[in-house]
C-alpha cells in the first residue's frame, strides 16, 4: 500500500488523492479485500510530532491514513466524505476542541469507531473515553504493535452494528452505553441503504402504517457499513400506536415490539426508540411560557395541543425524539402554560427530526399540541443558552419552509444552542408545529444559553447534514417550530450523542422554565451516545411524514404528521442501556431516565420515578445522575428559571463534560430543575426537567465547548 | 577503518543516550519506522520535535512570567503538550521532568514550577545537542550504514 496516502493536516483526503481504496466502497460492502490493509484511518492530533510518528506507524501497518491537526478539520473531512473512513484515531487534548467532544460528534453523526489517544493515563480520563463511546483508548507514546490491531474495531462495529446490538470492544461500562447508542444509532442513523429505504418509504407512504417498510429497512443486510434500523414514519406510527395501546406508562419495549409486529425489529431498537420518544415527550411537556415562542413561531401549526397534562401527541414520538424534546422545551419554556403542549410538539418534532427535509407540514400540527408548551419549553431552554442561540434557530426555523438540509441543521443547532451535534439529533419533532418551532426558538432565544449559537451552529451544521435534511422535511410544516424541532431532531439523528447534547442545548436555551422539556433533552445529552441514539430513533419514528432527510437515518420521517401518536405512552423509554423501562412513570419522568451518559444510571433512576413521586425526588435523581454524569453542565441551568432549560444545556455540556466552556459551570443540576419539573405540566415537565437537566449538563458544556473556538462549520 | 570506527562511535553514542536515560524505547519505535521510503524519518521527526517544543517552551516561559494570578491550568496544558511530544520521540528525561512540572502545577506551587521548568529547559537543550551530534555522525557514516538498531 502506498504509505504516501497520508496527508498532513489540511486536507489529506484519501479519496481525492487517488488512494488505493475507492471512496465509494465506504458505504458499501465491507473492507477491501486486502483488509486490514487499506483500512481508512483518520488521524487527528494537534501535535505535529505525534501526527507524523503515528501517521507513519499507521502507514507501516498498511493503512490508508489521512491526518489532520484540528478537530474541526477532522469533522469536516468526515462529513465531506461520509462513509469513506473506517476508523478515527484522535488525541484527547486538542486546542480547538476537546477530543471527547469530537468523539461525540463522530459518534452521533457518523458512528465510526473512534480510538482515543493521550499521554494522560489517568483512570478518569480513560473512563471518560469509555463513557463517551470510544472503542479504545491508547496511552501515548503509542507503539506500533497496538496500531496493528485497530482494525478489529472496525470489523467489530460493522459486524455487531448490523445486529442492532453493538458489542464494541469497549469496556463493560461503555458497552451498555454503546449498546444503547448503537441501537439508537441503528435506528436513527440508518446509514446508506437503510436511510434510503426509509426515505423512499416515507415519500411513498405518508403516514401509512406499513409494517413492512420498516422491516425492510431494518433488515438491511450487512452490506452497509452500519445497518441500522431506520425509524420511518410508518414505523414510528406503529410504534406510537403500540405505545398508546399499552399506555405510556406501561409501554415496555417488549410489549411494544409485540404489538408492532414488525419483523426484524428487535427489542433493543424499540427500547432505544422508546427512550428517545420519552425524552421527546418530556421535553414537550415542559410547561413553557410561550410568550417568546409565539413570536417567532407564528406560523406554528396548531398542533392539537393537548395541554392538560400529557401532550396530546404521542409521547412515544417524543421519547424517541428525546432530542426533540429539548427543542420543544425551548419553546415550551416560554409558555409555561403550554407545558403539555410539548408532547404534541414533540411528536412532530420527534418524527420530523427523523424525517428528511420534506417534512410535511402536517408534522408540526399534530404533534405540536404542545406548541405553546413545547415552545416555551424550548425557549426556556437551559439557562445558559444564550438567547442568541435561540434566535438563531428561530430564524432558521422560520425557514423551515425551505429545504435546506444544512440549514436545518444549523438551525437546529442554533436552536438548541447545543453543540451542534447534540442539537441536531435531538430534535425529533422538528416537524411539529410551528409552535414547536416557536418554542424552540423561544427557547433558543432564551438568554443564558451558554452555547454560543454560532458555535453550536457550526457544530451542528457540520455535523448533521442529514439533520438538515430532516429539518427540511420538518420544515414542511410551516411552523417554525417544526423546523426548530427538526433541527433538534436532526442533531439527534446524526448522532445519538449529539442529539443528546442538542437536547441539552435546547434545554438550556429554554428559559429555565422549560427545564422539564429540557430535561428531555438534557438527559439525552448526558448520554451522549446513548441519547443520541435514542433520540434518533425516536425522532425517526416521530416523523412519519417527514420525508427522510437524506442521510439522516433517523427516521426518515420526521413527520410532524398530525398523527400524533400519543406520546404519552412513551414514558417508558427504557433505553436499552438504561435498563429500566420505567414505564409506568409518567413519561415525563421517564424521560429523565434516559440514559444520558451515565444515562443508564439516570435512566434507571428516573424511570423509577413515578409520576406520582414527588418531582423533586425525581428530579433529584436525575439531577444526581446528571450531576454525576455531567458535573459542569448543570451550570447551564441556573440561568434558566426553568429547570428544564438547564437540562438541555447541561446535557450538552454533560456530554462534553469536560470542557466547560462558556457554559456556566454550574454544573450540577440543581434542584431548581426539579422544582421546575414540578410544574403543572406535570409529566412532561418532570421528564423534561430531568432530561433537560441532564441534557443541559451535558449539552451545556458540550455546546459551549464545542463551540468555543470551534466555529467551523462542520 | 574510518567507517567502522565511525560506526562504532555512533553505536557508542547511541548506547549512551539510552543508558543515561535520555532516550527510551520509543526511540526504537521511531527507528523501526525508518525505511527506504523514508530514510531520514527519525531525524525529521526529531527536528520537528525540537522546533515545536522550543515554541512550547517559550510559551510556557512567558506564561510563567505573567503576573499573578498564575494560570496553572494553562501551564499544565502547555506542559502536557510538551510531554506528549517528548514521549512520542522517546525523550525520556524531558518527559519525566515535564511530569514533575505538572505535578507541581497541580499543587500550584509556583516556585517549584519555576525550578522544574528550568530543568525541563535544560534537559531539552542537552538532548537537543546530543541528538544533533548523533545525527551528524550518522550522516557521516553514510546512508548505507544507518545506525538504526546497530550497535546497541
Amino acid at each position: 500500500m502506498d504509505p504516501a496516502s497520508t496527508t498532513s493536516s489540511g486536507s489529506s483526503r484519501a479519496p481525492a488523492a487517488g488512494y488505493s481504496r475507492s471512496p465509494d466502497a465506504a458505504a458499501a460492502c465491507g473492507p477491501p479485500p486486502e483488509f486490514p490493509a487499506g483500512l481508512r484511518v483518520l488521524l487527528v492530533d494537534d501535535d505535529v510530532t505525534c501526527l507524523k510518528i503515528i501517521g507513519m506507524m499507521l502507514r507501516k501497518c498498511l493503512y490508508d491514513v489521512t491526518t489532520c491537526s484540528r478537530a474541526a478539520e477532522a469533522l469536516s473531512l468526515l462529513r465531506e466524505r461520509k462513509g469513506w473512513f473506517d476508523l478515527v484515531l484522535s488525541d484527547v487534548y486538542m486546542p480547538d476542541m476537546d477530543g471527547f467532544k469530537l468523539l461525540e460528534h463522530i459518534g452521533l453523526e457518523m458512528d465510526l469507531p473512534v480510538i482515543m489517544m493521550s499521554a494522560d493515563d489517568h483512570k478518569d480520563v480513560v473512563m471518560k473515553g469509555v463513557t463517551h463511546g470510544a472503542v479504545d483508548y491508547l496511552i501515548k507514546p503509542v507503539r506500533m504493535e497496538l496500531l496493528k490491531n485497530i482494525w478489529q474495531h472496525v470489523v467489530r462495529k460493522k459486524r455487531f452494528g448490523m445486529k442492532d446490538s453493538e458489542q464494541s470492544g469497549s469496556t463493560e461500562e461503555s458497552d451498555r452505553q454503546k449498546k444503547a447508542l448503537e441501537e439508537g444509532d441503528n435506528v436513527t442513523s440508518g446509514s446508506g441503504p437503510n436511510w434510503r429505504t426509509m426515505k423512499r418509504k416515507k415519500e411513498g407512504k405518508d403516514d401509512d402504517e406499513e409494517e413492512e417498510d420498516d422491516t425492510e429497512e431494518r433488515e438491511d443486510p450487512s452490506q452497509t457499513k452500519k445497518p441500522r434500523v431506520v425509524w420511518s414514519v410508518e414505523l414510528h406510527q406503529q410504534f406510537m400506536t403500540a405505545v398508546n395501546q399499552l399506555g405510556i406508562d406501561k409501554a415496555v419495549p417488549k410489549k411494544i415490539l409485540e404489538l408492532m409486529k414488525v419483523p426484524g425489529l428487535t427489542r433493543e431498537n424499540v427500547a432505544s426508540h422508546l427512550q428517545k420518544y420519552r425524552l421527546y415527550l418530556r421535553r414537550l411537556s415542559v410547561p413553557q411560557n410561550q410568550a417568546r415562542i409565539d413570536g417567532p413561531y407564528t406560523s406554528a401549526q396548531e398542533v392539537p395541543f393537548r395541554s392538560g397534562g400529557v401532550v396530546g401527541f404521542d409521547l412515544q414520538a417524543l421519547s424517541v425524539s428525546g432530542q426533540l424534546l429539548p427543542a420543544l422545551h425551548f419553546g415550551a419554556r416560554r409558555a409555561t402554560d403550554t407545558g403539555i403542549g410539548t408532547p404534541t410538539f414533540n411528536q412532530m418534532g420527534f418524527l420530523s427530526s427523523g424525517s428528511s427535509a420534506n417534512v410535511s407540514s402536517a408534522r408540526s400540527s399534530p404533534m405540536y399540541q404542545m406548541t405553546n408548551r413545547g415552545l416555551s419549553y424550548l425557549s426556556g431552554s437551559p439557562n445558559n443558552i444564550e438567547s442568541r442561540q435561540i434566535d438563531q434557530p428561530y430564524h432558521l426555523a422560520q425557514q423551515h419552509g425551505r429545504n435546506t438540509p444544512l440549514k436545518v441543521e444549523e438551525e437546529t443547532s442554533v436552536f438548541f444552542n447545543m453543540p451542534p451535534s447534540q442539537t441536531r439529533p435531538l430534535f425529533p419533532g422538528a416537524n411539529t408545529n410551528d409552535q414547536l418551532n416557536r418554542s424552540l426558538l423561544m427557547a433558543m432565544s432564551q438568554p443564558g444559553q451558554q452555547f454560543s449559537l454560532s458555535q453550536q451552529h457550526d457544530n451542528f451544521l457540520g455535523q448533521s447534514i442529514s439533520r438538515g435534511q430532516v429539518l427540511n422535511g420538518i420544515e414542511a410544516h410551516d411552523s417554525r417550530l417544526a423546523s426548530t424541532v427538526r433541527q433538534q431532531m436532526l442533531p439527534y439523528e446524526i448522532s445519538s450523542d449529539v442529539s443528546e447534547r442538542t437536547v441539552n442545548t435546547l434545554n438550556s436555551s429554554l428559559p429555565g422554565n422549560q427545564i422539564s422539556s429540557l430535561y428531555g433533552a438534557v438527559p439525552q445529552s448526558l448520554n451522549s451516545n446513548i441519547q443520541n441514539r435514542c433520540i434518533n430513533e425516536s425522532v425517526a419514528s416521530l416523523y412519519p411524514h417527514s420525508s427522510s432527510i437524506g442521510p439522516t437515518p433517523m427516521t426518515g420521517s420526521v413527520q410532524t404528521s398530525s398523527k400524533t401518536s400519543n406520546l404519552k405512552g412513551i414514558s417508558d423509554l427504557p433505553p436499552s442501556y438504561v435498563s429500566s423501562q420505567n414505564k409506568s412513570l409518567d413519561w415525563k419522568m421517564k424521560g429523565v431516565n434516559l440514559p444520558y451518559q451515565s444515562g443508564q444510571q439516570f435512566g434507571s433512576g428516573l424511570n423509577n420515578l413515578d409520576s406520582g413521586s414527588s418531582p423533586a425526588t425525581y428530579q433529584d435523581r436525575n439531577t444526581i445522575n446528571a450531576c454525576t454524569v455531567r458535573k459542569e453542565i448543570l451550570s447551564v441551568r441556573t440561568e434558566i428559571e426553568h429547570e428544564k432549560v438547564e437540562c438541555i444545556s447541561q446535557c450538552n455540556t454533560a456530554v462534553l463534560v469536560e470542557n466547560s466552556f462558556s457554559m456556566k459551570s454550574e454544573v450540577l443540576p440543581d434542584t431548581k430543575l426539579q422544582d421546575a419539573f414540578y410544574d403543572s405540566n406535570i409529566i412532561s415537565n418532570e421528564l423534561m426537567n430531568v432530561v433537560g437537566k441532564q441534557l443541559q449538563e451535558g449539552t451545556g458544556e458540550d455546546a459551549s465547548e464545542l463551540f468555543d473556538g470551534y466555529s467551523l462549520d462542520m | 577503518m574510518e567507517c567502522s570506527s565511525l560506526h562504532r562511535q555512533l553505536a557508542i553514542i547511541k548506547k549512551n543516550l539510552f543508558d543515561q536515560g535520555f532516550l527510551d524505547e520509543q526511540f526504537y519505535q521511531l527507528e523501526e519506522l525508518q525505511d527506504d521510503a523514508s530514510p531520514n524519518f527519525v531525524e525529521e521527526v526529531v527536528t520537528l520535535f525540537f522546533r515545536d517544543s522550543s515554541r512550547l517552551l517559550t510559551n510556557i516561559e512567558q506564561a510563567l512570567r505573567e503576573k499573578h494570578p498564575q494560570d496553572f491550568h494553562r501551564l499544565d496544558v502547555l506542559m502536557y503538550q510538551l510531554k506528549d511530544s517528548a514521549s512520542s520521540i522517546g525523550a525520556a528525561k524531558v518527559k519525566n521532568e515535564c511530569t514533575v512540572f505538572r505535578e507541581l502545577c497541580d499543587k500550584e506551587n509556583l516556585e517549584g514550577c519555576l525550578r522544574s521548568f528550568q530543568k525541563v529547559k535544560k534537559e531539552h537543550a542537552i538532548l537537543r545537542q546530543k541528538l544533533e551530534n548523533y545525527f551528524q555522525l550518522q550522516r557521516q557514516v553514510g546512508p548505507v550504514e544507518k545506525a538504526t538498531r546497530s550497535g546497541n
